[in-house]
């Protein structure tokens, strides 16, 4: 189904990473304006995407609040924010620099409250403007603010960070007409997750990455792994009006992944 | 003085809280399907009952209170655990296993609560597997899920003078566990497997148990009500998939 999102005023940062890229494509489908947030135009993959390319350093005060005005300036308002910017660091705590700690807390953490402060003011015309009353953020945890993975340490902190965050916006906003959710993916096949399995943090090196992705896809209860496809699925949805009684919601997407025992073999 | 009922008490967990409360200066009734336990310590009551019916429930506090006075603990520990998926699960597994698990917990804190002078702390056996699915034990999970349910349930409408808690072991060493190690194609390779996946590299033991029993019955947990406590080594902390595990194999 198209048009979802038909006029409405979208920004998604991290816009041109694998699973931000495919949000974007998704949101541009369904009608709505897009503004894909991020570094570079190319971002992690190569090559320009979906969306109104708007540079943004997520860690940047200055740059996020200017990069709010754009939008206020070319659209007044905001109805959709997406915060999909993000890092993976693969350490313990032990062999975690300060300043790596720093930086995916600056990424992950900071770079999902800047946006939201600043976009604050434009979502509240958005929610004024639109039909149902209501704007839309959502944020991006993971299900490792959950459970562990082994080597994450400070990227499972992020995580958990960003999931107690969107309890707290939702319960702040909602009576501005702000609906405030997070999704937290599982194993999604990124440039992320292949860096993971291609480094010495998940203790998976020496196998070919195929054949790791296919002994990984296995141990799910859907015996695949998600696609940014299937992350954009669940983004729209609550983008939409039909998630209108949905807020303050952590939304596990992992294909049954932790719903389960660990799964041991033999 | 700790009046305690203690039920699935012949052996393996139950059996541990039961010499621990014993231990602790408690007088303890337990029960069981079976006949006595020729290795029960003589200072239990033992009592031939099965708690999925109402009236034999029932009567293990008439007996209780006999032979103690009110009873201030209860330990609903007896469960029953069938490996079968839903769709293999027959109307007589079902009957029994939710009898037990479910219907057992139900009578027994029902009649545990109608006791005109009910005081004191319940503690339910639930598992890990209520919240996390163990392949293959659809009811058995399920049934858990009821037992946790039913914890915060009655901390909520029992408050002022009952508290009620859960615990969730994970694997713990008894007979069962054993069992399924030597299904196993590879029996050392899957208990090496497996215990690499707890945090702790050891797995549980009915003591483990036992003493979180002993502290959610003690005043040391005075405020502690409503909650479910995961007793399992780490097991549940980290994620099913663990690739370290599934490709660094020989």
């Amino acid at each position: 189904m198209n048009g979802r999102l038909s006029g409405k005023i979208a920004l998604v940062t991290g816009g041109r990473g694998g699973i931000g890229r495919a949000i974007c494509d998704r949101f541009q489908r369904e009608g709505a304006t897009v503004y894909a947030a991020d570094l570079s135009e190319g971002g992690s993959l190569s090559g320009a995407g979906a969306g109104r390319f708007l540079r943004l350093d997520v860690t940047s005060e200055d740059e996020t609040r200017a990069a709010m005005d754009r939008v206020m300036g070319e659209e007044g308002r905001l109805d959709v924010l997406v915060n999909a910017a993000g890092i993976e660091i693969e350490h313990t705590i032990e062999h975690t620099s300060l300043a790596d700690w720093n930086r995916i807390f600056a990424i992950n953490v900071t770079g999902t409250f800047l946006p939201s402060k600043y976009a604050l003011p434009l979502l509240r015309r958005g929610a004024a403007a639109g039909g149902n009353g209501q704007a839309s953020i959502i944020n991006f945890g993971s299900y490792d603010g959950f459970i562990a993975d082994p080597g994450l340490a400070a990227y499972c902190a992020s995580k958990g960070a960003v999931h107690a965050l969107t309890r707290a916006m939702a319960c702040d906003h909602g009576s501005e007409g702000i609906r405030v959710n997070a999704i937290c993916p599982g194993y999604v096949d990124t440039p992320m997750l292949r860096s993971f399995f291609g480094g010495a943090g998940s203790g998976a090196g020496g196998g070919a990455l195929d054949t790791v992705l296919d002994q990984v896809k296995a141990i799910h209860p859907t015996r695949t792994c998600g696609t940014p496809e299937d992350i954009a699925n669940l983004v729209n949805w609550l983008a939409s009006d039909e998630a209108r009684y949905a807020s303050g919601q952590l939304w596990v997407l992992d294909g049954g992944l932790s719903a389960q025992v660990q799964q041991m073999r033999f | 003085m700790t009046r305690a009922i203690i039920t699935g008490g012949s052996r393996g967990i139950g059996r541990a809280i039961v010499d621990r409360l014993l231990a602790d200066g408690a007088q303890v009734l337990t029960c069981g399907r079976g006949d006595r336990p020729s290795d029960l310590p003589a200072a239990v009551l033992w009592a031939q009952a099965d708690v999925a019916n109402p009236a034999e429930a029932a009567a293990l506090f008439a007996k209780a209170r006999a032979a103690f006075g009110p009873v201030d603990v209860l330990v609903n520990n007896a469960g029953v655990q069938i490996e079968k998926t839903v769709a293999e699960t027959t109307d007589a597994d079902w009957d029994q296993l939710i009898g037990i698990n479910c219907r057992g917990s139900f009578n027994m804190c029902r009649a545990f609560l109608n006791q005109p002078d009910a005081r004191g702390a319940i503690v339910n056996i639930g598992s890990i597997s209520g919240d996390v699915a163990d392949p293959s034990m659809a009811i058995y999970n399920a049934s858990k899920a009821f037992v946790h349910g039913l914890t915060r349930s009655i901390a909520v409408d029992h408050g002022p003078h009952v508290r009620c808690n859960a615990i969730r072991p994970g694997w713990i060493q008894t007979g069962m566990l054993e069992a399924g190690f030597a299904l196993a194609t590879d029996p050392a390779r899957a208990r090496a497997d497996a215990l690499a996946r707890h945090a702790a590299r050891r797995f549980g033991t009915p003591a483990d148990i036992a003493n979180t029993v002993a502290w959610l019955v003690s005043d040391q947990s005075g405020f502690v009500t409503g909650q479910c406590f995961t007793i399992d080594g780490g097991l549940t902390a980290a994620s099913p998939l663990q690739p370290g595990l599934i490709f660094n194999q020989d």
